[in-house]
Parts: structure tokens; sequence; C-alpha cells
């Protein structure tokens, strides 16, 4: 590919040389608007040439033409106007507004679309609405703000990555994940860490969100076919900001605030509820007579309740001790904008720091970009848009119940150990959970990430409606990984201390081409072709090692290890050709409107044979607005049909899964091994969607109420699924073209402009949508019957939605006997103690909402404003994990680790109606039931900005453009349907609660100046 | 000049020597090869082998599983819960969920077949030194069919026949296969020990923490003790005893042998470095706690263990007696770095084999009993009987995986010990929970297998 880039390349700089021809003269003149006003920057240009020129700031050109030649004059916003150039050397020219351009554009992918041409499903988010929800990657400002999309949180923990589903889950095994666009170039915005058990770090945390422009959601066929295979789970678009002519404009935005945990979580045992419940604990199990006498014997024998009681019973309040208060969040950034005649730039650094709320995590971001654009000729612009961020994140290990992590001690740890001595410094306390704030103090884990995108490209206007260009497109991502545990304390004292440093460098590289054709038939039929083809290589290579034995404090790089244990390398790559055809047709003014694209794409996760696939769609659109019978009506402003059909793809699977293959990632005994592990299937292809979308778009009343309505209904098939396998065959799964699944719903959008007047503007909007999904063919084996897969609290079945909920019900506490309760049917009637007697069933739903809801509010008068936005997500379930040792009635919450208060609403005495049965000293197996399975409905208050713009009087004698100052607020509110679901409901798509960062709250004071 | 046509064309010409083939989206397979492509020489079989031997050591088989689950469900030893595990088991609460080693044990069938079934005429190298490691294939193909038997089949449950799928071939013909019978299972264990034994050469074997010649005999004596096949475990139990290659450990090493590697009594341990081991999810990390409080140490001794030996008895020097619970902390020691080894084949195993099948044929049992505890400083016994010979196993095996086969091929009946040491229910011999359950991913993914009853 190199040789051929570089070929490109030549070709493209050779046209810029151009032959100039005799017995030409020169024309100048002065180009202005409607108003009078010069307008500098347009385009002046020889029709069917390249010759060409721009009007400089005073909207003067000069350019060398014959007599007889078409001088096309055109600029972004205006109608074209073109003159003929006689005998006359002076042509002055007043451009018109365009009436098209008074409608908004919309960038949908390879091409940009006026809003009446679109015949697919999107969603623009632009940089205000960006804005308003203080994170470090930009993904979480899309919760609520676009129907059909849901984002989940992966953890509270700074830069962390968060899942984002798009109209319902379309694979079962397959990435769900959206594809992500940065400037026309498809890139990899995942999870980068190399550690499963330290907080995850995203890729789109790199980007610095005041960069931004605005972000397009693109969610039916018509809209994502064109990126083919990858389209499937739908596309988001970031558009970076770029330069504009004129003088140059300086930004300074800047938010600072404090942030706690949005909601509380499950509240600790006290020392003092520990007692009472290990003493009625002991006495139910009749080792005393009395709990009187149960609680003598532990205050008696049980060395920390001993001392605890001899301390004065104090309370140890391990929750306060690894909060981090108030955790603070700064952002600040400074961009510089403008152009010349020939060039445009937009330039800007920004910096990010955020804490964690717990102890000894953050994240911090130091950025830079440059979207420098320059004419080479007023047929030939070249544009380089790069961007360039540092981050660097103090992880911990949260992705499980790690005994280290003082997420875990908040809840695990003992109360009856104390977090300090007595002069306030950690102790350093034994057993099997180490204090956490030593280990936050003296040991780490982080994660550093570097991100360099870099896309390049050249456009090529030849004239006569056909353009051509290229692009190369760099995103580099180095990535670093390290941690230490001390010599003194902790799991490093054994081995003298432990540490690990690993790399990974990605680099992926992205080569597109296009030919481009427009033309009219009769001004009345007009015609866009564009041919693209895409060539893509990911790279990744990775690197790294561990060691213990430190002889001394302080040391924490390999080279001091005594005992270097391990070193590893790997490289891994996969690559993406495409092949692109797009045709827009629009008919009498866009009153018709068609697109069609077709897509050839091949994937390196495929056999040769099945190596290539085809993806198409067709969309259209009819403008009624645009009839005569309306166009006349007072009430109607925009009326609009709109459907679509395609068929895209998913990729999204492990590499080389296609082949049989050994594994050399074993060793034994010091030497290299190798075993069996990829079962491998040669006819592995494509997972296919076909995905209908039709609507109805409408703005009535001046635009006082506009929305859309959407249906849309997704049949997933070829699933590329994990297919269980037979473990006497020595594998789990094959992966597998089979099973289909359905996502259906409706999507509404509304936005009513109450009030807008020049002093005084009131405006609400809200969208919902449902989502049923439902798996409807797996696989059989050969006596027919289907092959389920099944979880402890899961099942994927069809009929059902995927991954729905699937377990033993509990029936209650018995109020006799205080003993838990299940039933044996897994519906109703009869009841037992046995669990393993207890049929499990399907619980209703799975983890992923059927119905979700974004409101909003946008107040202003003169110079103040109210901006808030809220979210609901219903009709999904969510597991509480590890309630074994934190929540039920035995031994683990009371003697070993800890539980929560909720537990004191336990079975004491026959008769009693309790949620928790009677406790017991003895520890309890695994069971996992209904009981802990909670509806996750939930309404969160987002965001809520209050602000005022300084009045221009004011700015002028400031030598401002513009000042904004605001108070915000996020995640202020939340309200949870179901009481006994203690965490907060914002979870990962696992359906499992856990013991990472919980989202935050956050206040925040902020100030935007333009100058 | 003005004509654009040409420029068109350049640009089409353009983007169409840019474009890419199905060559430019070939995959680089860097850490993997081919499983059809890449077997060529004798020593990929050997590296095979070696893989082998590193999923069994893994957690989910000898690393860990089917040692401390047969542990914990006999009479020396319960799981206090500490960190949670094993208390499924020690109570025997199990259900359908758990994997177990089932998937662990077809894992290494599936590779070893590849070792079995490999065209040796094809390969380069010394075909005799292919056919010595297809010998120690076949004799680790015997071994987890034998684990999976044990552990899955339903000789112990009071009700049928069946046993295990015995699987020959690597991605054979049938992929969904049927439960062969215990008999069956039986036969084909025996039928590869053979096979293997004759195939195996001891010139190749050089070391014990690979599978050689004679564990194959061992193996096969082990067998024919659990099924009662006596007259086999006495003549299997003599190869081995007659190769003159073995010693029993005497009294003075005994503790600290287990501490290193090898050692004349050991005939096939697995290996554990300081950069390969189970770590945390290894043996020595679920008997112990350390000082600083690290280590899961869920499972305990039963209080009872400390009177089944003399005080004179150097492998109650295995124990840790001064905490709140009695601890295996002799036996795969190392809890910080977890380089102990995991014997697996001990030659007084063997011995101890071999005195119980000749107490069952009417040969002289006590000669071979004794040399056990005139080796651990231990009293010796004046009478070789069926009780004395499980006492003395117990006493020389524990915490090795042995008790709980023992006690079931002797139907003794079993106690669920909860997580403070009190006996929840005492369940009679024979009962559905002696078998595990076939896993539900199995039995979801493959219509042909048939469920233990009561799962």
């Amino acid at each position: 590919m190199k040789n051929k880039l570089h070929g490109i390349l030549t070709l493209l700089l050779a046209f810029v040389v151009q032959i100039t021809f005799a017995q030409e003269k020169t024309v100048t003149g002065t180009i202005t608007d409607e108003t009078g006003l010069p307008l500098p920057g347009v385009n002046v240009i020889e029709e069917g040439t390249s010759n060409g020129a721009q009007s400089d700031f005073d909207g003067n050109y000069s350019i060398s033409v014959e007599p007889g030649d078409l001088l096309v004059f055109s600029y972004v916003g205006f109608e074209t106007q073109s003159i003929v150039v006689g005998s006359s050397d002076v042509y002055n020219v007043t451009m018109a507004v365009s009436a098209a351009a008074l409608e908004e554009v919309v960038i949908t992918g390879y091409v940009a679309q006026r809003k009446s041409d679109i015949t697919g499903s999107l969603v623009e988010v632009d940089a205000g609405k960006l804005s308003e929800y203080a994170a470090a990657s930009v993904d979480q400002a899309l919760q609520g703000n676009v129907a059909g999309l849901t984002v989940s949180q992966s953890s509270g923990t700074p830069g962390s990555v968060a899942n984002i589903r798009i109209r319902g889950l379309s694979s079962i095994t397959a990435g769900n994940e959206p594809l992500y666009v940065i400037d026309g170039v498809p890139v990899n915005n995942g999870n980068v860490s190399a550690s499963t058990a330290t907080s995850s770090i995203s890729a789109l945390a790199a980007i610095d969100q005041s960069t931004i422009e605005s972000i397009t959601v693109l969610k039916d066929a018509s809209a994502t076919a064109q990126y083919g295979a990858r389209g499937a789970n739908g596309v988001i678009l970031i558009n970076t900001k770029s330069g504009k002519y004129g003088k140059t404009v300086y930004n300074f935005s800047s938010q600072v605030g404090f942030q706690n945990d949005a909601t509380k979580g499950p509240t600790p045992l006290t020392s003092a509820q520990r007692l009472e419940l290990a003493s009625e604990a002991y006495y139910n199990d009749g080792y005393f007579d009395s709990e009187q006498a149960a609680e003598d014997y532990i205050l008696g024998n049980i060395g920390l309740f001993t001392q605890w009681d001899e301390d004065g019973r104090p309370e140890s309040n391990w929750s306060e001790a690894v909060a981090n208060d108030d955790a603070l969040y700064q952002q600040h950034s400074l961009s510089a904008s403008g152009g010349g005649e020939d060039n445009r730039f937009f330039a800007s650094i920004g910096y990010l720091q955020q804490e964690a709320t717990v102890i000894g995590s953050d994240f911090e971001r130091i950025s830079g970009s440059l979207n420098f654009s320059k004419d080479f000729s007023p047929s030939l612009k070249f544009s380089s848009n790069n961007s360039g961020a540092y981050t660097l994140q103090n992880a911990f290990l949260e992705q499980s119940a790690y005994f280290a992590s003082p997420r875990t001690a908040k809840y695990f740890m003992n109360s009856l150990r104390y977090p300090y001595n007595e002069d306030g410094s950690p102790a350093e306390i034994g057993g099997a959970l180490p204090n956490p704030l030593i280990g936050a103090r003296d040991d780490f884990n982080e994660n550093r990430f570097t991100r360099i995108i870099s896309g390049n490209s050249l456009d090529w206007d030849i004239g006569s409606g056909f353009k051509a260009g290229t692009k190369f497109n760099v995103d580099l991502q180095l990535y670093n990984y390290r941690t230490y545990g001390n010599r003194n304390y902790g799991y490093g004292v054994p081995v003298s201390g432990e540490a690990s440093q690993y790399d990974r460098t990605n680099a992926f590289y992205v080569l597109q081409n296009y030919l481009e054709y427009d033309f009219e038939i009769n001004q009345d039929h007009a015609f866009n072709l564009k041919a693209v083809q895409e060539y893509q290589a990911s790279r990744s290579y990775f690197l790294g090692g561990d060691g213990n034995n430190f002889a001394d404090d302080g040391l924490f790089y390999l080279a001091s290890a005594g005992t270097p244990l391990s070193v590893t390398s790997s490289f891994s790559d996969w690559y993406m050709g495409a092949y692109l055809g797009l045709l827009q047709y629009s008919a009498f003014d866009s009153k018709y409107v068609l697109n069609l694209s077709y897509r050839k794409e091949g994937n390196s996760r495929f056999q040769e044979e099945n190596r290539w696939g085809d993806f198409y769609s067709i969309g259209a659109a009819w403008n009624l607005h645009k009839e005569n019978f309306l166009s006349s009506s007072d009430a109607i402003d925009y009326l609009k049909l709109r459907g679509s059909y395609g068929v895209t793809g998913n990729a999204n699977i492990g590499l080389n899964n296609y082949q049989s293959l050994f594994t050399y990632g074993v060793d034994y005994n010091g030497e290299g091994a190798q075993v069996v592990d990829t079962f491998g299937n040669e006819e592995l292809s494509w997972e296919i969607n076909k995905t209908l979308d039709v609507g109805v778009e409408f703005g009535l009343f001046q635009d006082a109420l506009t929305g859309n309505v959407a249906y849309f209904r997704r049949n997933s098939e070829d699933l590329l699924l994990d297919v269980p396998l037979s473990q006497t065959t020595g594998f789990n799964t094959q992966t597998r073209n089979i099973g289909a699944l359905v996502n259906e719903g409706l999507e509404v959008q509304l936005n009513a402009n109450i009030v807008n007047t020049k002093d005084v503007s009131f405006s609400i909007g809200g969208n919902f949508t449902t989502v049923e999904n439902e798996v409807t063919k797996l696989p059989l084996d050969p006596n027919g019957v289907e092959r389920t897969i099944t979880t402890t609290i899961t099942r994927i079945e069809t009929g059902h939605p995927v991954r729905e909920f699937y377990m033993p019900t509990w029936a209650g506490v018995n109020p006799e006997t205080g003993m838990e309760e299940f039933y044996v049917n897994g519906v109703d009637g009869e009841t037992t103690t046995n669990f393993n007697d207890a049929e499990a069933v399907f619980q209703g739903s799975n983890a992923i909402p059927t119905l979700t809801a974004g409101m909003n509010l946008n107040f202003s008068f003169k110079g103040f404003f109210v901006n808030a936005n809220a979210y609901y997500a219903g009709g999904h379930k969510i597991y509480e994990g590890w309630h074994l040792y934190l929540h039920q009635t035995n031994g683990y919450p009371i003697l070993a680790y800890n539980g929560y208060q909720s537990l004191m609403d336990r079975w004491q005495e026959p008769g009693d109606i309790a949620r928790h049965g009677k406790f017991t000293s003895a520890g309890e197996p695994w069971q996992r039931h209904s009981k802990y399975l909670y509806d996750a409905d939930f309404l969160r208050l987002r965001t809520v900005t209050v602000g005022y713009d300084l009045p221009s009087s004011a700015m002028e004698q400031i030598g401002m453009t513009s000042v904004r100052v605001f108070l915000r607020g996020n995640n202020l509110a939340t309200w949870v349907k179901d009481d006994n679901l203690l965490y907060d409901p914002e979870q990962d798509l696992g359906g499992e609660t856990g013991l990472e960062t919980p989202p935050t709250k956050a206040f925040l004071v902020g100030l935007n100046l333009t100058f | 000049m003005k004509n654009y046509k040409y420029k068109v064309l350049i640009m089409a010409f353009v983007v169409a020597i840019s474009s890419c083939t199905t060559d430019d989206l070939e995959p680089t397979l860097a850490q993997s090869k081919s499983v059809e492509q890449s077997v060529t020489k004798v020593d990929n079989l050997y590296s095979i082998l070696k893989g082998i031997h590193s999923l069994m050591s893994g957690s989910g088989y000898y690393g860990q599983d089917v040692i401390i689950t047969n542990e914990v469900r006999s009479d020396n030893t319960f799981s206090t819960g500490n960190s949670g595990r094993f208390t499924t088991e020690s109570q025997f609460l199990y259900n359908n969920n758990s994997d177990l080693i089932w998937n662990n044990a077809y894992e290494v069938i599936a590779n070893t077949n590849i070792i079995i079934t490999a065209d040796l005429e094809n390969l380069e190298g010394d075909t005799d030194y292919g056919r010595h490691i297809q010998g120690q294939a076949l004799t680790i193909r015997a071994l987890a069919h034998f684990d999976l038997l044990r552990e899955y089949g339903q000789q112990h449950t009071g009700s049928g026949n069946l046993g295990v799928p015995v699987i020959t071939e690597y991605k054979g013909e049938d992929l969904f296969p049927s439960r062969n019978t215990i008999d069956e299972v039986k036969a084909a264990v025996y039928n590869d020990l053979e096979t293997a034994f004759s195939m195996m050469d001891s010139q190749y074997d050089n070391t014990n923490v690979i599978v050689s010649k004679y564990v194959a005999k061992a193996l096969e004596a082990r067998v024919a003790v659990y099924f009662g096949d006596w007259p086999r475990a006495v003549t299997a139990s003599e190869e081995v005893i007659n190769s003159g290659l073995f010693s029993i450990i005497p009294a003075d090493s005994y503790v600290s042998s287990w501490a290193a590697d090898g050692g004349p009594n050991v005939m096939f341990e697995l290996a554990a470095t300081q950069t390969d081991n189970a770590g945390i999810n290894g043996l020595a990390y679920m008997y112990q706690i350390n000082e600083d409080g690290s280590g899961y140490g869920d499972v305990v001794a039963t209080p009872e263990v400390l009177d089944i030996y003399e005080d004179s008895d150097v492998r109650l020097n295995i124990m840790d007696t001064e905490g709140e619970f009695i601890r295996n902390v002799g036996k795969y020691p190392d809890n910080v770095n977890f380089t102990s080894n995991i014997p697996l084949f001990r030659y007084e195993e063997v011995i101890l084999n071999y005195a119980e099948a000749l107490f069952e044929t009417g040969g002289d049992a006590l000669i071979q009993l004794n040399k056990i505890p005139a080796n651990r400083g231990a009293s010796l016994y004046s009478e070789a009987t069926k009780e004395n010979i499980l006492l003395e196993r117990r006493r020389e095996l524990i915490f090795e995986g042995f008790r709980f086969d023992d006690m079931l091929r002797t139907g003794m009946n079993m106690e669920a010990i909860g997580t403070n040491g009190v006996v929840v229910e005492v369940i009679d011999y024979p009962s559905y929970v002696f078998a595990w359950p076939i896993p539900l991913s199995e039995m979801n993914a493959n219509s042909n297998m048939v469920q233990n009853d009561g799962y």
C-alpha cells in the first residue's frame, strides 16, 4: 500500500501545475453581499478548468481569462453566479444568499446533505449540548440527547469507557459498539487498558470535547450502509471545529467544580450493628442460650470485638475513609480560529483534570489540535486536521472485589478494624484486606495514553461537476501501563515489592479516494454520484514484563527488580478494504429524494473465499411541504415522509477465528509449549443486519413545534455466534454464522418553542424510544434440540430477549421459620428451602432498557438562561453482585467482611415479616435468585445549567465579543423505582452491580470568553 | 484545456491502482499457527506434550480443583468459606452450573489426540522418540478419562451404569457424543495404558515433570485398585517396583521433600516455576494463610485428622496446629512464589496399592504395608487389614485428593460439613451427589448427553 499511496500523492500534486494560454487578459472586480459588505474568500473559477482565484479581504479579485470564458463565482451559503467575460475588464458581483443554504446542512457520512435531502434517521448534537455534561469523554453527553441511544458507563472512574447501544442489541457474540468516525475517518475508540482488573481507559477520552463542533449519530441503514460492515450498530460521526475567513477569533472556556457519588449506595453496617447481629446469629445457631450470653462471649473471646469494646466502641466509618469528598473537576481550553484568503485554521490547547470520588484515582489530559486548510489553487484544496493528547489515569483494582481496592474496603472491610492510628496516620492493619489508604498512597496502577490523529486530504474541483479527492489518516495510540506494590505493607511484602510495566502501540491507517460527479437534468433533477475506495490497516504491538524483589523503596522500574518474572510481547493486525458507490437524486428542489448506496467490503477476519461482503441501502423521502397543496399552508412549515431499507454487516469478532490454531501462549517448566485454542470455521463470514426505517418529520406553526416519529425494525441474521460446543471436543465454543434476532421499536422526538421573542425564549423538548429485542433463531444440535446458552443468572433462548435474566424465583422469608424460600416450579405455589430443588425460570427482561426517554428545557430572558436535561430508562432489570458476602444473613457480613444496614430488616422470631431470613454465623454457598434481581427503572436529572451572557454594550468596553458565566450541575437528582436497589441504577450492560466507582454528581462554575 | 474528461479518467485510474485486493487483507499469524499445517516434526509433538502438562497444572484441573474438591468432600478437610470458595463442595450443595474439571479434562484429551493420531511416517525426526511421545500422550489421555470417570461416572450413585464419553479423535466425526458405560471407559483406559506402556522406551525418560513409561503402570494399578481389579493391580504395581527406578522417601527428608522438586519417590509431578504457576488460584493459597493475612485459606483439616497419627509420625509436621484451624502447610508449601511442584504419582502410593491388592488376592500384604510407617517414624502394623491399609493411605496421602475415592470405593458414608466445622448432614452411601452433575453448558450444547440422576 505504501507505494500505491506515494503514487497517488505524486499524481495529485502534478495537477497543481497548470499551463496557461496566450490571448489572455486580466479581469478584476469587487464581490459584495446584498447589503454591500465585501465578501472575502469567494471562489472565482473559469468554468471547466482549474484556473481560478479568490477574493481578498476587501472582496477584490483578479483573474486571467480569455473573452468568452464563463466565470463562476461561488461561496458557501450563497447562490452561485456566472458571468460571460466580454470586453470589459471589471466585473463587480453581488452575491445573493442561497435559499438552500438557509437549510441546515448535516454531515451524513461520506457526504453532507441538506436536511430535506436526508432519507435516513439521524440526530445531530451540537457543541452546546455536548458541553453540558462534565466528563472526560464526550460520549457521556449523548445520553438523553439522542433518541434510541443508551450510554452505560462501565464505571464512574474518570477516563473509563462507556458502552453505547443504538436501537438495542444487534448481536449476541460480535460487538454491539457503534462505529466512530472522526472527520470522515473510521477510528477505534474502545478500551485500551491492558488490564482486566483495573479501571478501563477509553481512547475517546483522549479527544478534547471543546474541539468538537458537532456529533451526528446515524441510526438507520440508509445512513449507515455506506459504512458497510461496521455500520450495523450505528455510526457516531464526530466533526471537529474548523476556521473561517476573517479576523482571528479567540475563545477561552473554563469550568471548575467538584463531584461526589450521584447516589449514596448501600450503607455499611456499623460495629454496634455487627455485634447485635453476630450475637443473634450465634444464638440462632444454638451455641448460646440467649443473645446476651452470645454477646458476652463475643466481647470476651473474639479479639477484634474485645479490643473495640475496650476502646470505647468507636465507629470506624470506612465509607468516609475511602471517599474522596468533593473531588475536583477542572477543564480549560483556549482556541484561536480564523483564515486568510486561501487558508483557514483552528488551533486549540486544552487541559482537563478529574479526580475520582474514591481515594487514589484521577485522570488528567493535556491536548492540542490544529486544523488547517490551504487552497493551493481555487480548485485544489488541502486540509490537515491534527490533534494530540496525553492522558494519565491513576486507575485502581475495581473490576472485581479485589481486596486491595478502596471501593471493596468500603463494603468488605471488617468495621472493627480502624482506618487510622491515633496519630492520624493510616493503620497497618492485618487480615486478608489491606488498608487501602496505604495502597492509595504507596502503590500505583497507572494508565498513560497518548493519541495522535493526523488526517490529511486533497480535494480537487475538476470542473463541470466533477470532484475528486484523497485522504490519508493516521491514528497513533501509545499506551503504557505501570503497576507497583510496595515493599512495606500489603501484597508486595512477601516478595519485597512487585512491579509490572506494559507498552502497547496501536497504529491505524486509513486511505480514502473518491470521485464525485454532480449534474442536473432540466434543473429539476439533481444527481450526485460518488465513488469511494477505502483501505484500513490496524496494527497493534504489545510489550511488557514484571518483576519483584526491590532493594529499596521508591524503585519501581524493572531494571531495579531483583527477580525479573516474565516478559511478553505480541503482535496482531487486521485489514479492511472497501469500494463504495453512492447516488443521491433529488427532484424538483428536493420534493422527491432518492438515495442509493452500495458497498463491497473485505475483512481479514474471514477466510479468503468469504472475505468480501455486499452491503447496500435504498432510501427515499417526500417533502410534502414543497408540494403546492401544502406550500401555502400556514400551519405546516415542514413535512417529510421518509423510508429506508438496507443491509449492513458486523465483523466485530476476535482475530483469526476462522482458522484452527495452536497457541504458543503456554509454557511448561520454563520451556515453550503449544496447545490448540481455536476450533476454527472456514465458512465464517459476515453477520448481516437488515434494517427497515420509516418516519415522518414535521415543523408546525413557524417551527414552534417540530419533531419526528420513526419506526424501525432490524433483523440480524447469520449471527456471528460463539456456538456452544460439546466440551468433549476440548472447546467450549465455535464461532459460526448462525442464529437470528430482531430489534423493533418506535422513536419519537418533539420540540416546542413556546416563546421566542427578542428578549425571552422558552422551549421544551423530549424524545422517547421503545426497543423490543427478541432472539428468533439459535443453532440446533443433530437431534434438533436448540443449543441455548445459560449462565447462573441469564439464558439465551429463542422467543426471549438476549440474555434475559433466568434463575430460581425467591418466594420470601417464611414468617414461622425465618428460612428463605423459593418456588419449586419457579413461578408460584409450592415453596422449598432447598435451592437446588427450585426451578430456574425466565424473569421477564434483560439488562437493556426497553424504554428510554430524554427531556430538555431551555429558557432565556435577556442575557439569563437556564438549560436542563433529564434521562429516563426503564423496562430492564439489574442483578446485585456480591450479595453472598454483603447482603445475606450468614456469617460473612458479620464475622468476615461487612454488610449493608438493610440487613437489619431480618427475621428474628416466629411471626416476623422480614425481607431477610434468620441470621446464622455459618457461611453459605453461592445461590443466585430473584431476590437480588431488581427493576432498574430510573429517572435522572442529568444536567442543569444556569448562566448569563453579558450584554454587548458591556463587552465593547472590555474588548470582548461575548462573555458567558454559568453554574452547572450534573446528576443532581435521581429517582429509582425499586427501593431495594441500593446501588446506582446506571450500570454496565453486563447487568450486575459491581464495586466500580459509581456515576458522580457534579457542581461546576464556568466561564466562556470570545475575543 | 477545457476538456476535463482526461482528468476524470486519470482520477479513475488513480482510484483503481490504489485499490486493494483480497491479498491486502491477509492477516498475520504472529502468536499462533495452523493446526493442520504446523505439525511437521517429532519435536512439534513434544511441544504439544508440554502444553498438555501446562493445561493439567491449571487451577481448573490438578492446579487446584480436582485435588481440593475431593479433599473437601472427604473426612480430611472442610471449607471455612474464608474467601467463599469450595463451600458448595464441602456441603455437597453443588448444581449443574459449575463446570468443574469437565472442560479441562476434555481439553487435555483433545490435545493428546492430536499427538496420538499424528502419522509418524510423515514427520521429521526420530520415529522411536515419536512413538514414545505418543505413549506419553496415551498415558495422559487415560488419566484424563479416568479422572472424568471417577468424578462424573455413576459407579457410586446407586443407579445407572453411565460413565463419560470416550474421545479418541481430535475434531472427529461425532462432535455430539453420548456417554459410554462405566465398563467401556474402564476398558478404554486399560487399553490406552497397555498400548502406552508398549510404545514408550525408558531411555527417553529424563525428567519427572513429564509423564514417563512407568507412570502408565502406576496409573493402571491406581485404576485397578479403584475398580477392585486386584490381580491387575498386583501385576501393574510389580512392574513399577521391579523397574527399580524409585524408592520411598525416608522419614528425615519426608517434610523437606515437599519443598523441593523431584525426589526418588516422585514418579511424576507437575512443574510450577516462579514464572509459571497457578498463583493465588493454586493449592497453597487455598490451604494456607500467611502471617500478613494473604491466602484464601478456605480449606482446613477436620480436628479428627490429628487423631490418626502417632506423635512420633513425621507426617504430623505437614500440619500447622497452632492457629484457629489445623492447616496443611507442608504439602505444596510455597505460598509466596507458588513454586511447589504438584506430585501426581508418588512411589508410596504404588506400594500402598500393591499392599491392598496383595491383601485382596491373599498375598503377603503386611511387608509392603509396613514399608510406609517404617519410613515415617510410626509404629509398624501387626496385621494387614483393609482398615489398616485405608488408614495408612489416609495418613500418607492426606491433602493430595485420594481420600474421597478411597471412602467411596469402600462404601463409606460422607459428612457435609458447614463453614463452622459442624456436620450439617450425613450422606449415606450410595448417593447421587457422589457424581458431579454434567455441566449445564454441556447439556445445553449436546442433547445426546444424559444428565446424572438428581440434578
